[in-house]
């Protein structure tokens, strides 16, 4: 691999923002992910070429590290941020149609339940496996979830619940969203959700971790 | 006859109680919240009357004497002066739930419902400044709201993260010694939390008590500075530490050895699979302090030290021994590696199990009233040889749990103590 998109790899795996970021302190004064992403395009990189050869197996290393207890939430976050420092640069070229991603995620944490720490790992970890990720936010009604698909019909659907009071509120959002939109795969997650709740509520996959996520609308997309 | 503190001593001391002694409601992790007591008073036709909520945030109730006589509870527990949104437990007032549930809340217990149909909740019950806790309409308890003021990374002072943390004054000291008092004669095992012992806790990083907090209070924030501002962090226990020790001097001068047990902490290191930082990271960043302060408490009282951790986090439990925690809390056997025998057998000779009763992710929610039942059993089977267990749920009951698997829980006990 060209040596600046090895860099941009090594600085989103190890949590390198950029220049001035302090973590980690064995890279202190040298160019983050953000410095060496808008070099990069400077040189002619496309941003493609650096999505995928940078930033998707750069984050695909994280959340595998992250399912193998490698490393943890903190380092999880420092990488995303600094996937998002590399991603400033790329997304005026998403924006402009230039540069296409994968397909569209819709996330959002269900109705009732405030909680969104696991939330945002997943879209970090699905935006840094190469989609666009439409992330509603937290307490997210079906009719919300309904709206965004009506913008995005082609788009994969992501619901967390933390709490066993909200994992009625997910059930109930799979089975509004199935009824319009039965082709649409939702992914559920959350400390008390289960494979087994995941088919009993009749969504598609159910992951512990985020790359599991990742991985799974990867195979989806394969198969189309 | 062995008296409730009888009990609780022993097995605090790793020696076989009479009974397995019983804890719903002594603390803000092990408690019940308010509809889940009123199903229960409605159930056994105790007299009605409005719960009284004593922790705002996660909607705790109290678990008045004659439900406590009726399920056998043998701990009584002393929240701290001032609830995590910044007023003390006074002046009661009734409040109508959006569940349609009547309680008798403090009187500071001031909210509103913002335009989106959801209560927030303001910090010393001051709507002059903004709210610091989101009760969504489809919820049962609060949640901090965010209050992150933008900073300069050059700026930062953790001094800022230290606001919360003060010396006890008279009228606290005043508090916690005629609280405790009050229960001398009850014959029940105490559990107290003076508060400001917590490391980091995630649920206290937000302030969600303080009306301008200043810092950092984001979550994500807070765990990014784990790494990348270690020194900030290690100013803020060191200087937390010191206060606590002074406080603990303090208290000790006018509670004595009359309490059995203190909450020292409630910072999360597990998640359902894994962790929030390795081993090491606790070794080097949190174990020395909370050695100092379970060191001070081991020298000069009989006080135990009672540590809440959930999730995954069987590998910090040789370190959490070495940081001289007693106590762990709540044991949640379905995370991974939680598996109970395995629990019991290595750790079960230097730490108190205070937990671990019944998965209530899975079984206590969503099971049969026999599964509870025979979940129960099984677990206070593996959990209470040679005492070292204190029967509670793992974390607090929660609103949806029906009433007949509350129940359930103490028909399993009485088959295991004895009616």
């Amino acid at each position: 691999m060209n040596d600046i998109l090895n860099q941009i790899s090594l600085c989103v795996e190890a949590g390198k923002i950029n220049k001035s970021s302090p973590y980690p302190p064995g890279m202190k004064d040298q160019d983050g992910a953000d410095e060496l992403s808008k070099k990069a395009l400077q040189q002619g990189f496309k941003p493609d070429e650096i999505l995928e050869k940078a930033l998707i197996p750069a984050m695909a290393n994280v959340g595998n590290k992250f399912s193998r207890k490698e490393i943890y939430v903190p380092q999880m976050l420092m990488s995303a941020k600094a996937m998002s420092g590399a991603m400033i640069h790329l997304k005026p070229f998403f924006q402009s149609g230039e540069t296409r991603r994968k397909g569209t995620f819709i996330i959002g944490t269900v109705t009732g339940d405030l909680h969104d720490i696991g939330k945002n790992l997943v879209s970090m970890m699905v935006e840094g496996g190469g989609w666009e990720v439409i992330d509603l936010g937290v307490d997210v009604s079906s009719e919300k979830f309904l709206n965004a698909l009506k913008e995005k019909p082609d788009a994969a659907v992501g619901l967390s619940a933390l709490l066993t009071t909200t994992m009625e509120n997910m059930k109930m959002i799979v089975s509004e969203i199935k009824s319009k939109h039965k082709d649409t795969k939702i992914l559920v997650g959350g400390a008390p959700v289960t494979h087994d709740y995941c088919k009993k509520i009749g969504a598609d996959f159910y992951s512990p971790d985020p790359q599991g996520a990742v991985n799974f609308l990867n195979r989806m997309r394969l198969s189309i | 006859m062995s008296t409730s503190k009888d009990r609780l001593i022993a097995s605090l001391n790793h020696r076989q109680p009479d009974k397995i002694p019983v804890d719903i409601g002594s603390t803000s992790v092990t408690g019940i919240h308010v509809l889940a007591i009123e199903n229960l008073r409605k159930y056994y036709g105790l007299d009605y009357h409005p719960v009284r909520l004593i922790e705002p945030y996660q909607m705790l109730g109290e678990v008045e004497d004659d439900l406590a006589e009726i399920l056998h509870l043998d701990v009584a527990g002393i929240p701290a002066k001032n609830s995590l949104f910044g007023f003390p437990n006074e002046n009661w007032k009734e409040f109508r739930t959006f569940w349609g549930q009547t309680l008798i809340v403090p009187g500071k217990f001031i909210t509103e419902v913002d335009p989106n149909g959801d209560l927030i909740i303001f910090p010393e019950g001051d709507k002059t400044v903004g709210p610091s806790g989101k009760m969504p309409k489809a919820g049962y308890f609060f949640d901090s709201i965010i209050r992150q003021e933008p900073f300069i990374e050059e700026e930062l002072n953790p001094i800022d993260n230290i606001e919360e943390f003060q010396l006890l004054t008279n009228d606290d000291l005043t508090y916690w010694s005629d609280n405790i008092r009050k229960l001398k004669d009850s014959g029940k095992g105490v559990i107290a939390n003076f508060g400001g012992t917590g490391l980091g806790d995630i649920a206290l990083v937000p302030a969600p008590f303080l009306k301008h907090p200043k810092g950092i209070r984001d979550i994500t924030e807070w765990y990014l500075s784990t790494l990348m501002r270690p020194d900030y962090i290690k100013f803020i226990f060191e200087k937390q530490v010191e206060i606590a020790l002074e406080n603990f001097r303090r208290l000790f001068e006018v509670i004595g050895n009359d309490i059995d047990a203190v909450f020292l902490c409630g910072t999360d290191f597990g998640t359902q699979t894994s962790s929030f930082c390795s081993t090491e990271t606790f070794d080097e960043l949190y174990l020395p302090w909370y050695k100092k302060m379970t060191d001070w408490i081991h020298e000069h009282t009989t006080w135990k030290t009672f540590k809440h951790s959930c999730g995954a986090v069987e590998p910090f439990m040789d370190s959490f021994i070495r940081a001289g925690i007693d106590i762990i809390n709540p044991v949640q056997i379905n995370a991974s590696g939680m598996d109970p025998k395995t629990l019991k057998q290595k750790y079960g000779e230097k730490l108190v199990f205070w937990g671990g009763g019944i998965d209530t992710q899975k079984v206590l929610p969503f099971g049969t009233p026999s599964q509870v039942e025979a979940q129960v059993i099984e677990l206070c089977d593996i959990f209470s040889k040679d005492g070292g267990f204190v029967f509670n749920t793992i974390h607090n009951i929660q609103a949806n749990v029906p009433v007949e698997n509350i129940v359930a829980i103490f028909t399993g006990l009485e088959k295991v103590n004895g009616s």
